[in-house]
């Protein structure tokens, strides 16, 4: 450049010392703004650390408290089960991880799940192939999700009033339609998806493994999956780079939903009924294991890893709780606290930051 | 000085190649075709106009510096040639050609990018990441998962040929400083092949040095046959900068200056007005 730049409105000369000491001035500005920004990256390390690492730790710990406490909790039979239970919310919680992550959450979920199982119920006490009434039921499933985005994405709703909104009035719809009453269902096979085995292994877990291998794969190794991240860090960002934002955001409601349905259909397979209340526990756990995982309710941040190693931790409060006749209301309890410290840590990473 | 009957100045007058500076590329001559014209643009909001009958040209390489004080239509303008805002009546050329930009999406297609102050960027990407964002390098394969060796690669490349310095493509975009943010958003811009650029009062959040560095950008890209349209305040680096001052004051160009013909005080006085009245 051939002239230096001022910021007074002057055309003519400076003193040449007076610039000579602005810059030095600048310089020291430099150095402290340098020496900030040091001292915040490892505070901001910290507390990631306390999201990533801290996170396993956590896990370990819990795992190993429940192992002292109850001597059934470190058995084949009962770790396997304890996963095929966690698997259920496991399903919903990869699908809501991606959604939270672009900037959207839905907790309408447990409703869903819930009205998914009604449905079938209903289709085959009608004579339907129960099968065919899964497939109904997640066609269903998937319809909520349309509704929940097209409300939250197209007409600008907050996604959490949205979702309240149809949680509502679906769990309502189900109760309305069972009239609280269980419809047993089972035959053709179908209760190979909530009780079924290969080997030894529960096949709801392979549903919950596979589904997460998904969401990785999109999270970390797709241009999806950047799409998805910039969504919900910078929603105009992305927009101004061609990226059809609102669609992503649809799409993923519709993801989610369909997965509440899958759930609702694995569970409803592994009671061998259709029930209104199977969707209850779900309301808070599913959005309590994606924030617990490090997913921001920002959006733009949060990772698969953390959300299998939440869900993992609230399996073994879950199971270990059961094991040792707590109350229900006390992992209520526990569930909201978990919840509130994973917002507080978010909110700590973002403080860390300014 | 200038003629004070500034609203349509002669076509001659208006683009003279000024003399290349040291490190600065001749624009291109005043009879080439603009990359991008506006011609007798008004925008009015009920009664109120908002601009009144402008014309402006950006030729290839060309630095156009665009000023005037809060209100006078700066940002009005910026926004009908980037497509978010449609013109009360006028008409827009891009390579001589007349177009209308109903969204920004139309003018990006037709190579006319805006970097705006912030918001340009997605603070939790990278910077390889960001240079890419919408449009990823994949590797073949039924997965086409993202390639990512090789958009770092790029990007640095790219970043190497613009002289802007980051230490790694790879760091979050949230942990560069302001004037890092805004190299990478231009370096976006400009390899993404648009042939004009709008900033946005780049500098306006920048340290001094910053700026500076912002500065040689400019200069750097508009070496690239790239036309550049500036809005700032910083009338210093405007002067510094453009080869040609437009002056807006109350939706109207009052004055386009030559960069040689001109000082930041005689600017400043045709921004308030105040070379209106002293003609």
């Amino acid at each position: 450049m051939s002239s230096p730049l001022r910021h007074d409105v002057q055309g003519g000369g400076t003193a040449p010392d007076s610039r000579a000491e602005e810059l030095a001035l600048e310089a020291a500005d430099q150095k402290r703004a340098d020496e900030r920004e040091r001292k915040l990256g490892r505070r901001r390390r910290f507390i990631e650390q306390l999201q990533g690492e801290g996170l396993i730790l956590v896990l370990i710990v819990v795992f190993v408290l429940m192992w002292i406490s109850s001597p059934f909790f470190f058995t084949q039979q009962n770790l396997l089960t304890a996963a095929s239970v966690i698997s259920v919310l496991g399903v919903m919680a990869v699908a809501e991880t991606l959604l939270v992550i672009s900037g959207e959450i839905d907790i309408s979920i447990g409703s869903v799940m819930a009205s998914t199982s009604v449905l079938m119920g209903v289709m085959v006490s009608q004579g339907l192939n129960v099968w065919l009434a899964a497939v109904i039921g997640l066609l269903f499933a998937s319809g909520v999700g349309v509704v929940n985005g097209v409300i939250t994405v197209y007409f600008k709703i907050n996604s959490l009033v949205t979702t309240l909104g149809t949680y509502s009035i679906f769990l309502g719809v189900a109760y309305a339609i069972s009239n609280t009453a269980t419809v047993s269902i089972g035959g053709s096979g179908f209760q190979v998806l909530g009780s079924g085995k290969v080997g030894s292994i529960p096949v709801p877990v392979f549903f919950f493994l596979g589904l997460w291998l998904i969401g990785l794969l999109v999270a970390r190794f797709t241009a999806l999956g950047r799409h998805i991240y910039a969504t919900g860090d910078s929603y105009d960002a992305a927009v101004r780079s061609g990226i059809q934002a609102n669609m992503l955001r649809m799409g993923l409601f519709i993801a989610t939903a369909l997965s509440a349905g899958l759930a609702g259909v694995i569970t409803t397979s592994e009671l061998g009924s259709a029930a209104p209340q199977i969707g209850d526990p779900y309301l808070l756990s599913v959005v309590t294991a994606v924030i617990l995982g490090g997913a921001s309710l920002r959006g733009g941040r949060g990772t698969m890893l953390g959300t299998l190693v939440a869900v993992a931790i609230l399996g073994v409060l879950q199971n270990g709780f059961a094991l040792l006749q707590f109350s229900t209301y006390l992992e209520d309890t526990v569930l909201g606290s978990l919840l509130i410290i994973a917002v507080l840590t978010d909110r700590l990473v973002r403080r860390a930051e300014r | 000085m200038s003629d004070p009957a500034q609203n349509e100045p002669p076509e001659a007058a208006q683009a003279t190649p000024t003399q290349a500076t040291p490190g600065q590329a001749a624009p291109a001559p005043a009879d080439a075709t603009p990359l991008l014209e506006a011609r007798g643009v008004t925008r009015s909001y009920g009664n109120v106009a908002a601009l009144a009958g402008v014309d402006l040209q950006v030729r290839p390489g060309e630095v156009v510096g665009l000023v005037g004080d809060n209100g006078a239509g700066k940002s009005t303008l910026l926004k009908i040639l980037c497509g978010a805002v449609q013109p009360s009546a006028g008409q827009l050329l891009v390579n001589g050609e007349p177009v209308t930009f109903r969204s920004p999406k139309d003018s990006r297609e037709r190579g006319i990018e805006v970097v705006y102050q912030d918001l340009a960027l997605a603070t939790e990407l990278s910077v390889a990441e960001n240079i890419f964002l919408g449009r990823e390098r994949r590797r073949p394969g039924p997965f086409r998962l993202l390639d990512r060796p090789r958009m770092a690669k790029e990007a640095e490349a790219a970043l190497e040929s613009l002289a802007i310095e980051i230490h790694s493509v790879r760091a979050r975009c949230g942990l560069l400083s302001g004037g890092q943010r805004q190299a990478v958003a231009v370096a976006r811009a400009v390899l993404w092949g648009s042939n004009v650029l709008l900033l946005d009062e780049p500098t306006a959040a920048l340290a001094v040095m910053e700026s500076e560095k912002i500065g040689q950008l400019v200069a750097e890209v508009a070496k690239r046959q790239v036309g550049v349209v500036l809005v700032s305040h910083n009338m210093p680096q405007v002067h510094a900068l453009c080869d040609r001052i437009v002056v807006l004051l109350r939706g109207r160009v009052v004055a386009d200056l030559r960069r040689d013909e001109t000082d930041v005080q005689d600017i400043v006085m045709w921004i308030t007005g105040a070379a209106l009245s002293r003609n």
